[in-house]
């Protein structure tokens, strides 16, 4: 399992992501999530990130009836959240690089 | 409660009787404690909407409420109100306004109708003897509605802030709680006694037109907000 202090900064770049497929609800988004090996991301976990993204302007929400009773709030992409995604895989690749490096180099040294 | 939020307030009652008795605790105790945070009811029938969704959605897929929201309520509701946009000066005054209205309007028809001056103005009406249409407001009287109102705000905002502590633990400190009950007793009672001079007078009319003013002024306060 990912700790949580290690999710925190990457969580939200990758509810963008799975946001920018295509337009979707909390729980589909949590399911995607555990399927990419995400364990136990829950609908309770990413719905204040959904407000604080919807907040920021980076998607946009919209009611929608639901066959199961209450209405469902759906999200989709904005441009905001379209240049916000791309920003963050480079900041991804930019920090995966330099662990990889530093882990890949140490164990050179080490040796 | 403006026209809109009142309508989802509806729509959120109806759906919150499909809460099973399992998550009924949980829920009741998110939505008490959103009510005392710093948003506006529109925000927060909003976000019950959203968790009622979340709920009934996991109840057809036999979840509880554990394993959509997870162990730690008062984090989740917390991480909620922080992105949504807090109550502006204007909002908190209207607001607080409109509740001292009610309670004073309220407060003051209780003491029109318990009037020992009504009764006998009730009294002298159907027996056909002289009418007095002035009524006595005692020391005691005031001062009993400050407290009654400050009281309430006192226990409103402890139940609220505190939902998820309140009631959990089952051991009850009996002397405690009849030390509280005594002292609240005492002091009406002493209220009773040392307030019963007349601080002034009020025809009845005058006294009935200003309750519902005050009714009125909540009525337009609320709709508007």
């Amino acid at each position: 399992m990912i700790p949580s202090q290690m999710l925190k900064g990457t969580l939200e770049g990758c509810i963008l992501k799975v946001i920018s497929h295509k337009e979707t609800y909390g729980y589909e988004i949590s399911q995607e999530l555990q399927e990419y090996g995400f364990s136990n991301i829950s609908e309770g976990t990413i719905y204040p990130l959904l407000l604080r993204l919807e907040k920021n302007e980076l998607i946009t929400a919209q009611y929608r009836e639901s066959p199961l009773g209450p209405k469902r709030k759906y999200f989709s992409i904005s441009q905001a959240g379209k240049k916000e995604l791309d920003n963050f895989y480079k900041n991804w690749l930019e920090l995966e690089n330099a662990v990889n490096m530093l882990f890949e180099k140490g164990e050179d040294n080490n040796e | 409660m403006n026209k809109q939020t009142r309508e989802l307030n509806r729509i959120n009652n109806e759906l919150n009787k499909q809460v099973n008795y399992e998550n009924k605790e949980a829920f009741t105790d998110i939505v008490c404690y959103l009510r005392g945070a710093n948003i506006s009811e529109y925000n927060q029938e909003l976000i019950r909407q959203d968790l009622l969704e979340m709920i009934l959605s996991a109840q057809k897929r036999s979840e509880d409420i554990k394993a959509v929201i997870g162990e730690d309520y008062k984090v989740f509701c917390d991480n909620i109100i922080e992105n949504l946009p807090p109550r502006t000066i204007k909002e908190k005054f209207l607001n607080f306004i409109d509740i001292i209205c009610w309670c004073i309007s309220i407060l003051s028809a209780i003491n029109i109708i318990i009037s020992n001056d009504t009764i006998s103005l009730i009294r002298n009406l159907i027996k056909g003897g002289p009418v007095n249409f002035q009524l006595s407001v005692s020391i005691g009287n005031v001062i009993s509605a400050v407290i009654i109102v400050a009281a309430a705000f006192i226990i409103v905002e402890t139940i609220l802030k505190n939902s998820f502590k309140i009631g959990k633990n089952k051991s009850i400190n009996k002397v405690k709680v009849f030390l509280i009950c005594a002292s609240i007793m005492a002091i009406f009672l002493l209220i009773a006694w040392l307030g019963k001079t007349t601080l002034f007078t009020v025809n009845i009319f005058t006294a009935c037109t200003f309750t519902l003013i005050l009714y009125i002024i909540h009525k337009i306060l609320s709709r508007i907000q």
